[in-house]
């Protein structure tokens, strides 16, 4: 290990031996506090999610390692064909259309002989029949599903914005500063500040901004419920986050367009080429590098998603971080809540292995 | 590029794209502002007013004489600027290892640090609770401690790019003079990374100032440990008891202000110091 050192003139590799022991040495804050407050805890996490550790009112309960049972517990799931429901008479029910009448799916998998407690996550149909994903823990399941609705939805619309905004205030025009630190606005509000101001625009009724809004240009009576009515829950969700983020997506690409040389374009415009030809054969292929950036930092942030929901949300829909904090918090289930958190752990691991594998940026990292 | 020899309508239409980007960024603060002037019947009344009829201030009153939201202030003063302090001394002492010295193992630490950045909270928060337990931490001191763990690795990679791009021979020529490598570092180097160190710091504090989990998580049974953020996610009024809008649109409006008025004084700081990564790659 030393003998590189060894083998030069001495002076040199005392002088060589001295800087690295100031290197470490210089380091050595950092590598305590990421040991401290990342590799340790992590490790615990890891640890207790094979144990069935609670918080205790005051006694300490004894703890026990219980495997893969709280795994076991979150993740196990089931698909079955619904059968249709019944009547006094034995007969198939069918509603007045004359379709079938299918079994209520949570009453039907609690039927099921199976040692675990299913509930319902989602009905589907297919090919005629009618199918039911059970999951014991269908919260979790929910809150996986929703978070990468969420996260995709609001990626994707960040970057078609973001790319839009960055295009327009490239070019020079009066107003372009202020333009500029308007970005900044959405970007510094707290997120949690953020999320009350979206949630009193979105109130129930006409008091909110929204819903006199609709009501005002006819398209509603004003009474869209949107954080009350399950398929208006994760588009609110994504609606406020793509107002946060957005601008942070604009600036990152307006930095990658301030990079490509403008003699290109002029080249171009020379060759014949037209606005839609020169986006896609200049500006995109050139922007590659930094919306690979951009992308990755947004998808891995959007994943760990948490104040937006807890704050707007709370219990009655989870993404996968707040189902975790609530299994700490309310159910005092550490168990749980970190084989939970070693679940999200893997997905947005996952996730960055992928991006890293596809947008190939491990080349650009020294 | 685009401006010059245009056709008067795509400069129309330029411009309504304009107006209506600043509108969308904007509205939102527009609206928070225009709620917390409302009087309560005001604001309760359906349909809205775009424009409040009558102005008050009697919600911003009472803000400053919430005391759970003043604490707040304080704690969340208190709490980040301690965190960006700890993270520039701690992270301008691993920037330079990492940007100027040769040693083994460098790019192991380096990966090691941006792994960090990858991190889910949630991820480590229960581990994190239990290492608070044993220390016996108070909940502010467990904040400034536990969010270097996102405000760390970021001072580290943009102090790290920084010092790469000074020049070595600095270095040489303090060791040439005697100087030691903590005398180098100290007298030579610091004195040059102040503009590094104001962008970094910055953005660490509002990294800090804006966090929540680990916030609301610590203070669940310390609430006069609160920082803003988790006043005001569980704000409770001094006028109004059931969601008290417009006080919260009014503390909204306290908080966003001084944090608006600092990013528009940095903005070109800011702006280079969230770009520095994704740019250079």
């Amino acid at each position: 290990m030393r003998s590189g050192h060894k083998n030069r003139s001495g002076s040199l590799s005392k002088l060589a031996r001295r800087e690295e022991r100031s290197a470490l040495l210089m380091l050595l804050p950092s590598f305590l506090i990421i040991l401290v407050l990342a590799i340790y805890p992590l490790s615990r996490v890891f640890y207790s999610s094979f144990t069935n550790e609670r918080f205790a009112g005051g006694a300490s309960a004894q703890t026990s390692f219980i495997g893969f049972q709280n795994y076991r517990q979150l993740l196990s799931m089931t698909i079955r064909a619904l059968p249709p429901a019944v009547d006094a008479d034995g007969d198939v029910r069918t509603d007045a259309d004359g379709n079938t009448v299918y079994m209520n799916p949570r009453i039907f998998l609690r039927t099921l002989d199976t040692g675990l407690a299913y509930d319902s996550v989602a009905t589907f149909g297919l090919f005629g029949n009618r199918y039911v994903l059970g999951a014991t823990s269908a919260t979790f399941i929910r809150a996986i599903w929703d978070t990468l609705v969420f996260t995709v939805s609001s990626v994707t619309l960040e970057t078609l914005l973001g790319m839009i905004i960055a295009l327009v205030l490239v070019s020079n025009f009066r107003g372009r500063g202020v333009m500029r630190a308007a970005m900044l606005v959405p970007w510094a509000i707290i997120t949690v500040v953020s999320a009350r101001i979206w949630e009193w625009m979105l109130q129930p009724t006409r008091a909110g901004f929204f819903n006199t809004l609709l009501s005002d240009l006819g398209l509603s009576d004003g009474n869209f419920a949107f954080f009350q009515t399950a398929a208006l829950q994760i588009p609110s969700m994504v609606m406020i986050d793509v107002w946060k983020t957005t601008p942070f997506m604009a600036l990152l690409i307006l930095a990658g367009l301030t990079t490509i040389p403008s003699e290109l374009y002029e080249a171009a415009e020379v060759d014949g080429a037209g606005k839609i030809r020169r986006f896609f054969s200049i500006t995109l292929p050139l922007l590659v590098p930094t919306l690979a950036v951009a992308l990755i930092f947004r998808t891995l942030d959007a994943l760990r998603v948490f104040d937006l929901f807890q704050v707007v949300l709370g219990d009655a829909r989870n993404s996968m971080a707040s189902f975790a904090y609530y299994q700490l918090i309310n159910a005092r289930n550490v168990g749980m809540s970190s084989a939970s958190s070693v679940v999200i752990f893997l997905i947005i691991f996952i996730f960055a292995l992928f991006y890293i594998r596809a947008l190939g940026v491990n080349r650009n990292a020294d | 590029m685009q401006t010059r020899r245009q056709h008067p309508l795509s400069r129309i239409l330029f411009w309504i794209l304009v107006v209506a980007i600043f509108i969308y960024l904007m509205f939102p603060f527009y609206w928070a502002l225009i709620s917390a002037l409302k009087p309560h019947a005001e604001l309760i009344r359906t349909p809205a007013t775009y424009w409040p009829e009558n102005i008050t201030f009697v919600n911003f009153a009472a803000v400053f004489q919430n005391q759970a939201f003043m604490r707040g202030l304080l704690n969340s003063l208190i709490v980040a600027g301690s965190t960006t302090a700890l993270s520039l001394v701690v992270g301008s002492f691993a920037g330079f290892a990492l940007g100027k010295l040769r040693f083994r193992g460098r790019g192991a630490s380096m990966y090691l640090i941006l792994a960090m950045t990858m991190f889910p909270q949630i991820a480590v928060l229960s581990g994190l609770y239990a290492v608070i337990r044993v220390l016996e931490l108070s909940a502010i001191a467990s904040m400034i401690l536990s969010y270097m763990i996102f405000t760390l690795p970021f001072t580290v990679w943009v102090l790290t790019a920084f010092f790469r791009g000074l020049p070595t021979s600095l270095l040489q020529a303090a060791q040439v003079d005697g100087a030691n490598m903590m005398q180098t570092f100290w007298k030579v180097l610091l004195p040059l990374s102040a503009p590094a160190l104001v962008t970094t710091g910055l953005l660490a504090f509002i990294q800090a100032w804006n966090e929540y989990l680990f916030a609301l998580t610590f203070t669940s049974i310390e609430p006069s440990a609160r920082t803003v953020p988790v006043a005001i996610a569980l704000f409770s009024g001094q006028l109004q008891r059931q969601e008290p809008f417009g006080e919260i649109m009014a503390a909204a409006i306290v908080v966003t202000i001084p944090l608006i008025a600092l990013v528009l004084i940095f903005q070109n700081r800011i702006v280079e110091g969230l770009t520095a990564g994704a740019v250079k790659g």
